[in-house]
């Protein structure tokens, strides 16, 4: 079975962060490993473990991208491809589903897998846009995989309770972090992982340079939320606390 | 004259709040600059859901109806989508965000060649496309964003606008569709649903969220007292949901739901940046906590400094008191 997994770097949303003249200020080099594309490495390693074959990562971004690539490789992943961007282009979901999707043309496959959403933006369309652009049946916000006969079973969280939905190969899905806990690199894993094999390909030798009036989503700046100022703290006996807050929420605001 | 279309959200048979929020929305937006505001309803009872429509104000209400509908799958509601999309040629399609409208808000853009913006807190029009807001980075900071071309494809977060009541003599239009078993490829085996009885979450006027501090069944009891006498959902941290105390559709936050009651009560949640995410629009937010920093208490109107299995008894048997009165 060949899984390819779309993994991306993100920011960290840990590190502090500032907001000036609408420019958003962080520290360049804490980036992580999107915590939904972990998740769906991690399954895409459990399930090539049980069923034999082979998980190769692809990733879409600048140079130091490759430390995130070189994370998913010491988790377990055989092969990975770093398709090279400057970093700078400001492209949107649907430009990197169409970079990812130019890279899979030419690809044989039984799934692709993807996190559900980028944890920084929580943007949630390049899985769905990458499956339309490759004609490929997919399913989304998977909590759980399971592969027979050329069949990946997915459940998914749906609107309606958890749909179990079959999808065939080669198909498409996108992975909810409540899958699994993603297993942590171990130094064995870490040393191994620098001699994995990395194809490194620019956008140009790909055939995907994206120009930017194809991008037709833009971000403009960035502005604080408004501020929820915290209210009162209650501390004391629990019994006359607790009557009090009770209290309160009938007479002062009207909520019960 | 142009269109903007809102796309409903129906669940067992009852249009979801949400969908009502935007379609209130594009209602303003079209009186404002001139333009026809229409609702699509896709749907196994699309016909019957299209006359309940008509007190929101829609100018024309479209309905594809079909018993493939009844549950949800993506590839039958893509084609929906896309025959319809053709026929009415609308300049905004906008979505409530919900698990079926993420499920194929990527594809359909990828399909129309449209710009597509996911989880909106505001949209406007401009003079080609749409500007707006949406939360980022797990809901810290504001992003401004724009997205040009036609059409462009939205969805909105639940309670971002209010869902305005305004009576209309709507005209429905039927929309032709087919649909063959074989165009399918995905096949929709079972549907596991343990909270069908329950409030709906996203649409709750009182919510009840329970976090790792809720560690028995002494706490799962008092949660579900609780939430009983406040007529509230019952939601919960990814704490317990991944623990699986909790059914995965009740958590709230970044990776769950968003939530935007009149009341939310925090048991024995923390705080999380990405827990917050979901219920930081609620209106009045309680926590209860032992720990006098945790970061919940920083946007709690009122908080609740103690172990909750003695703060718990108490509350609940005060507010039974003012339900009875
Ligand atoms: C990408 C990503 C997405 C995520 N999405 C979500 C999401 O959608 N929703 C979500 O909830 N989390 C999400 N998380 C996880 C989140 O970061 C936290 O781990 C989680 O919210 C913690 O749940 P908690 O507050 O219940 O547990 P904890 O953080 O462990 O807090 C438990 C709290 O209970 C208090 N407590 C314990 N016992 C008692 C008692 N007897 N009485 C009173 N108080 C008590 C403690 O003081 C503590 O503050 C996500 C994480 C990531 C990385
Ligand atoms: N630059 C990228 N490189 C590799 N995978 C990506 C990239 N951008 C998006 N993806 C995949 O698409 C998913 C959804 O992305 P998004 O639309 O940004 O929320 C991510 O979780 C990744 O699996």
């Amino acid at each position: 079975m060949k899984f390819y997994v779309c993994i991306k770097q993100v920011p960290d949303v840990y590190a502090p962060l500032q907001i000036k003249d609408g420019q958003l200020i962080q520290d360049a080099d804490r980036n992580v490993l999107n915590a939904y594309d972990a998740s769906a490495v991690e399954e895409a390693l459990v399930l090539t473990e049980q069923h034999g074959g082979e998980v190769e990562v692809v990733l879409a971004g600048p140079e130091k991208a490759k430390e995130t690539l070189r994370k998913a490789l010491a988790m377990g992943a055989h092969k990975g491809t770093h398709i090279v961007t400057n970093g700078d282009e400001e492209f949107d979901s649907s430009a990197y589903a169409k970079i990812l999707a130019k890279f899979f043309s030419d690809k044989e496959y039984d799934f692709i897998s993807c996190g559900k959403q980028s944890q920084d933006t929580d943007a949630g369309l390049a899985g769905s846009m990458m499956a339309e652009l490759l004609d490929l049946p997919y399913a989304t916000n998977a909590v759980d995989l399971k592969f027979s006969d050329g069949t990946l079973t997915v459940k998914r969280q749906g609107d309606a309770g958890q749909e179990i939905i079959d999808v065939p190969s080669p198909g498409l899905v996108t992975c909810s972090n409540d899958m699994n806990d993603p297993r942590i690199p171990s130094l064995k894993g870490i040393m191994q992982s620098k001699r994995k094999p990395v194809d490194t390909i620019s956008l140009d030798d790909l055939g995907a340079d994206i120009s930017s009036d194809e991008v037709k989503t833009k971000v403009l700046g960035f502005e604080e939320k408004p501020e929820r100022e915290a209210g009162k703290k209650y501390e004391g006996e629990p019994d006359e606390i607790a009557r009090e807050v009770a209290q309160l929420l009938d007479t002062e605001e009207n909520v019960i | 004259m142009s269109t903007l279309l809102t796309v409903i959200s129906v669940n067992d048979g009852k249009i979801k709040r949400s969908s009502l929020e935007v379609l209130s929305r594009c209602n303003e937006l079209a009186a404002d600059n001139g333009l026809k505001s229409a609702a699509l309803v896709i749907d196994a009872n699309a016909s019957d859901i299209a006359e309940k429509l008509k007190e929101y104000g829609p100018d024309t209400i479209y309905t594809i109806e079909n018993p493939i509908f009844k549950n949800h799958l993506n590839t039958p509601v893509l084609k929906a989508l896309s025959t319809a999309l053709d026929h009415i040629q609308p300049q905004l399609v906008a979505f409530p965000s919900t698990e079926s409208s993420k499920d194929v808000l990527g594809a359909l853009a990828a399909n129309k060649e449209a710009a597509a913006l996911s989880d909106m807190s505001e949209f406007e029009l401009t003079e080609n496309g749409v500007k707006g807001k949406r939360p980022v980075m797990a809901s810290k900071i504001i992003s401004a964003v724009e997205a040009t071309g036609s059409p462009v494809i939205i969805s909105v977060r639940s309670g971002s606008y209010d869902a305005v009541e305004k009576s209309s003599d709507a005209s429905i239009e039927a929309i032709d569709f087919n649909f063959n078993d074989d165009e399918l490829r995905i096949t929709l085996k079972e549907i596991i649903s343990s909270s069908s009885d329950r409030v709906d979450l996203s649409e709750a006027e009182a919510v009840v969220a329970a976090g790792r501090g809720v560690k028995d069944e002494e706490g799962r009891n008092m949660i579900s007292e609780l939430a009983s006498i406040l007529n509230a959902g019952i939601g919960a941290s990814r704490a317990l949901t991944e623990a699986g105390d909790y059914d995965p559709s009740l958590q709230i936050g970044q990776t769950g739901k968003v939530v935007s009651p009149q009341l939310y009560i925090g048991v024995a949640i923390s705080g999380a940046i990405q827990h917050v995410a979901g219920m930081a629009n609620s209106k009045v937010i309680v926590a209860i906590n032992k720990d006098p920093d945790a970061p919940i208490f920083d946007i709690a109107d009122y908080g609740l400094v103690g172990d909750l299995y003695k703060i718990l008894p108490p509350f609940i048997e005060e507010l039974k008191k003012i339900k009875q009165n």
